[in-house]
């Protein structure tokens, strides 16, 4: 009896929840994907705090620090707790002329919040030189190296963390413009029909067939070597948006072919709703959960994409730090064989293509609340 | 008598400079070794007097494709005496290149096309294609000396004619050569090239010319045969084989017919056709006179050269030489994959592209890929140094920054060289300006290397607030001063030769961040960076000072008097180079003067020459003409990787621009055991 009631109760609260309900309540349930937002909304705050959260200057060269290897932070010391690192002393090795480093003990560095450091603009407004972590009195070409240090001693905690900023945003810039393409034409496609569909479809076919890495690479050799960082960066934005919109065209097309005979279509139709009303209040909200799960799954791509290009030196290039970049430095021999820790730029590359995958995917399931 | 005894004062003074270098750490390291080189027997009555082949030329003897040794052999013979032993025949020498753009990499292996060559220190010269030479006492004629019976690698034989035809034929013709080489050119006037006899030739000038044979032995425009003749579609050089070319010269072949086959072939004019026809890389047609010929081009995966079976020179048992049959250079992607195989034990010998940074891993990995390791150390003044263009021609507010001595000291004080020193050359190099070593004659003494080339960055931003540049912007950057924007230097970094150069170059931009400076580093392929360089469209290149250790021989690298050269101001080198006739005259007197005694040196006898040479250097450093950062070092060709299977290859071997590295370890007596 009591069960039924609150069968009952639960199906009425199912009838009456809205569709972002529903929605939410089925996401709720892909624990991965869950736990894949949580992620994402980290691997942004990172981005957004990027200058905060990196203790040393990422372009700041120091030739006396070059390739020390990750360091841990001590907890503890004889007064309790004092989180502190060893100042580091590099001797040379006289048969490989290898540095070689060997934490001081007598040099003690303790790791504070919200210590000094290098100065930033925040959010590109006010100048402060806060980070949420640091060392405190330490000398020049002293600091903390979570992940160790490059060639010409940068910190790549630092870099890695500032890298975050760019390799993210320009996938969210590139996904935004592929869904402005991609919901204009597939609209237009699914919309219209006709000749306008088949030749909008041809050109997302040949699109498709080219392979993705000749195209770019192509692309990318004709941007003009006279061009900015910053307008480097925006080409190539655009350049990987160029394949990204395709996708997210079929999707919309999709939906729309399939909307077009839906009953509450028709009787918006034949209340004399106007098209573009019935575009936007009726359709779109309908199918605005399928985008979204499409625009996470072309994510990942975007950033890859990025990170691929910036890799085989086609993409951004020094000073712009991205991930892509870091691994270009990684590249070579030494580092391979007498620093491995640069390797570690591919670490977050695969936590955030992950993670929008998983998060791409309970968004697909969750999109349709009814199925 | 007096160059030989200089010639040991430098080798005593090389090995001080080691240790005064590098605290004795070099030497402790056992990576450095004597100097040495094979010696040449030169007295007749102790010529071998039988001969052997290699077999696989035997071969082609017994099979009538060859004459027998003997014939194939020239009457004045060059006799080497192995340096550790006779050799055996055969083996292929396996070594890396870069692509295309990387021709002087087997343009030094041919070096034995060389009228005549150096001796591993450097300073003496030694007979090579020529059997000897003489200068006249007033200096205005040096005749030299010819082998009897040289054959080219055809066959035919190479006599005055050769010389005779390159220079009246080739070298006054406009379309192969646009502008005379400075070399055969003294005072504005040219030279005149005499035929004596059949294997006898003279040089004639107006005036005296004493440094004319050290020109025709270094690696200058004239000192060579058909290595020269690539640069930049340009047919310099001193000989060329006549037999051969002559057809496809409009003076022999009617020009229509000559266009004909050139369209063809895939070009447009006759002289297009010519130069690929003398060009050795590419064509395999063409007769050669060095130890290996080219029976794969450089445009291929794999450049290979096989054993020239004319090759003059036999090793003091008789043998003829070389002793390895080919030389097999595989192509790799950029340096990094030359330094990847080389540390996988790929190559047999390579000096080139190798990385002193990466020292540690090279030592680690001589047993198990079974290779040793040298360390050969440099006599120039920088492995690295930033050449600002004065002529840049796209943008006037930085070429007029780039023409002012005081910017480019505020740059210079603004690098902090102990950096670069620790982070590119593990602390073995020394921090200085481009002045050489002070043990050689031509240097202008200890404090020239200090001088505006230590890390000053308040008097680098004096002297920045001195030419104008007070506005910053919000970031601290300057700003120009013919608009509100922000100064942005490009530094340009050809993919070569060193392969931290871009590593270097984002150091030197941290740098230049405290005095207020922007730069971009630009990665370019090295012919297309050079190509740029020759028409002023660089402001800045990284590049090396190798060679200037020898300044007359190699002053590209020191002034800009060399307009195939690319990296200094290319108008002013035009200018200097046609004599005021095309490009720019430099503006800055200091320059003018410079060139002035570049020029009046030619006529000096030796110890003379010195002293002007030091005058030169205290005006480049003074100047900044040229940035130095980091020399005296075994960074630039001077870590050598070399297979435990390959003998007589020495301990230590001259790595001067003028030596040819490798040339210089007569890579003809190496045999694999």
């Amino acid at each position: 009896m009591s069960e039924a009631v609150l069968d009952h109760a639960a199906s009425e609260r199912y009838a009456q929840a809205t569709q972002l309900q529903l929605t939410w309540w089925r996401f709720r349930k892909h624990k991965l994907a869950v736990a894949s937002l949580v992620v994402i909304i980290l691997f942004y705050l990172v981005a957004i705090f990027a200058d905060a959260l990196a203790p040393n200057d990422p372009h700041a060269t120091d030739a006396r620090r070059s390739f020390i290897p990750p360091q841990g932070i001590h907890l503890f010391d004889d007064s309790g707790f004092n989180p502190h690192v060893y100042g580091l002393r590099g001797v040379r090795d006289p048969r490989t002329f290898k540095l070689a480093y060997a934490p001081d003990p007598a040099r003690k560095l303790p790791v504070r919040l919200f210590a000094n450091g290098y100065s930033y603009d925040l959010f590109g407004l006010f100048e402060t030189d806060i980070h949420l972590f640091g060392v405190v009195g330490g000398n020049r070409g002293e600091g903390i190296f979570l992940l160790g240090t490059d060639q010409l001693g940068r910190d790549l905690f630092s870099r890695l963390v500032v890298a975050t900023r760019v390799s993210l945003f320009i996938g969210l810039a590139g996904v935004t413009l592929s869904l402005l393409l991609g919901v204009l034409l597939g609209g237009i496609s699914g919309l219209y029909g006709g000749w306008v569909d088949t030749l909008i479809q041809r050109v997302i076919e040949v699109l498709r067939s080219i392979p993705t890495i000749p195209l770019w690479m192509g692309l990318a050799a004709a941007l003009p070597n006279t061009w900015s960082v910053t307008q480097i960066y925006l080409a190539i934005t655009i350049i990987i948006s160029l394949i990204g919109w395709t996708e997210l065209a079929r999707v919309v097309r999709g939906r729309f072919l399939s909307l077009r005979e839906e009953d509450f279509v028709v009787a918006a139709e034949l209340a004399g709703a106007s098209q573009l009303r019935i575009i936007f209040r009726h359709m779109l909200p309908s199918f605005a959960s399928h985008v979204i799960a499409a625009v996470s799954l072309a994510l990942p791509a975007m950033i890859v994409s990025e990170t691929s290009l910036s890799f085989l030196g086609l993409g951004l290039r020094p000073p712009a730090v991205s991930w892509g970049i870091l691994l270009q430095d990684a590249q070579n021999i030494q580092v391979l064989a007498g620093a491995p820790w640069l390797l570690a730029a591919a670490v977050p590359v695969i936590l955030a293509i992950l993670a929008f995958n998983f998060l791409g995917d309970g968004l697909r399931d969750a999109a349709d609340p009814y199925g | 008598m007096r160059r030989r005894e200089f010639g040991i004062a430098v080798l005593a003074g090389w090995a001080g400079a080691a240790v005064a270098q590098t605290g004795g750490e070099l030497q402790g390291s056992g990576l450095v070794g004597t100097l040495e080189s094979p010696a040449l027997i030169t007295d007749p009555t102790r010529f071998p007097q039988q001969f052997q082949e290699a077999p696989m030329l035997a071969e082609q003897v017994r099979a009538g494709r060859l004459p027998p040794v003997a014939q194939r052999l020239p009457q004045d013979l060059m006799v080497i005496q192995p340096l550790r032993g006779v050799g055996k025949y055969g083996g292929t020498w396996r070594r890396g290149f870069i692509g295309p753009g990387d021709s002087e990499n087997g343009n030094r292996l041919m070096s034995a096309d060389k009228p005549l060559f150096f001796d591993e220190t450097g300073t003496k010269i030694l007979p090579c294609l020529a059997r000897g030479f003489e200068v006249s006492e007033d200096g205005r004629r040096t005749t030299l000396h010819l082998r009897r019976g040289l054959r080219w690698s055809d066959g035919t034989p190479c006599t005055a004619d050769d010389w005779i035809f390159w220079f009246e034929e080739i070298y006054t013709n406009k379309d192969l050569v646009p502008a005379p080489a400075a070399e055969l050119t003294l005072k504005g006037k040219p030279a005149r090239l005499v035929k004596l006899d059949e294997y006898s030739i003279a040089f004639e000038f107006d005036d005296p010319y004493f440094l004319f044979p050290y020109l025709l032995a270094g690696d200058t425009l004239i000192g060579g045969g058909h290595t020269r003749q690539q640069i930049e579609g340009r047919a310099y050089g001193i000989y060329a084989p006549k037999h051969y070319l002559q057809r496809f010269l409009p003076s022999h072949t009617p020009v229509d017919a000559l266009t004909a086959e050139a369209r063809a072939a895939g070009f447009s004019t006759w002289a297009q056709l010519f130069l690929f026809k003398c060009d050795w890389r590419l064509n395999r047609e063409l007769p050669t006179l060095a130890a290996w010929r080219m029976v794969q081009p450089i445009n291929t995966q794999q450049w290979v050269l096989e054993r020239n079976p004319y090759y003059y020179a036999v090793d003091s048992a008789g043998n003829q030489l070389p002793y390895i049959d080919r030389i097999q250079m595989g192509l790799a992607e950029n340096p990094e994959v030359v330094n990847l195989r080389a540390i996988a034990g790929e190559y047999d010998y390579q000096e080139r592209f190798i990385d002193l940074g990466k020292l540690p891993l090279l030592v680690e990995n001589q047993q198990r890929s079974k290779y040793k390791l040298h360390l050969d150390l440099g006599f120039n003044g920088a492995d690295s140094v930033l050449f600002p263009n004065p002529c840049y021609t796209d943008d006037r507010e930085i070429a007029a920054l780039l023409g002012q001595a005081n910017f480019r000291r505020a740059l210079s004080l603004g690098i902090d060289r102990e950096q670069l020193n620790e982070a590119f050359w593990l602390g073995l190099g020394t921090p200085g300006s481009v002045v050489p070593a002070e043990i050689l004659p031509e240097s202008p003494g200890k404090e020239w290397r200090t001088r505006w080339s230590m890390h000053d960055p308040a008097h680098a931003n004096r002297l920045l607030d001195g030419v104008g540049l007070t506005r910053k912007d919000r970031e601290g950057y300057r700003l120009r001063r013919d608009n509100s924007q922000r100064l942005r230097l490009e530094i340009t970094v050809a993919q070569t030769l060193s392969p931290t150069w871009p590593q270097q170059s984002e150091m030197i931009v941290q740098h230049w961040r405290q005095i207020g400076i922007a730069a971009d580093v630009k990665v370019q392929e090295r012919s297309l960076a050079l190509t740029r360089g020759r028409s002023d469209q660089i402001q800045i290149i990284i590049w090396t000072n190798n060679g200037t250790e020898s300044l007359y021989l190699y002053p590209r690298y020191a002034l800009p008097v060399d307009p195939t050269a690319g990296v200094m101001g290319n108008a002013y080198a035009l200018w200097f180079a046609s004599n005021g006739a095309r490009g720019t005259e430099p503006p800055e007197p200091e320059m003018r003067r410079a060139h002035a005694l570049l020029r009046d040196a030619a006529g000096q006898r030796e110890a003379e020459r010195h002293r002007t040479a030091q005058e030169i250097w205290k005006l480049a450093v003074e100047q900044q003409w040229g940035i130095g950062l980091v020399g005296l070092s075994p960074a630039f060709m001077g870590v050598r990787v070399v297979s435990d299977r390959l003998e007589n290859v020495p301990g230590r071997t001259g790595i001067s621009q003028h030596i040819r590295t490798p040339w210089g370890a007569h890579p003809e007596q190496w045999y694999f055991r």
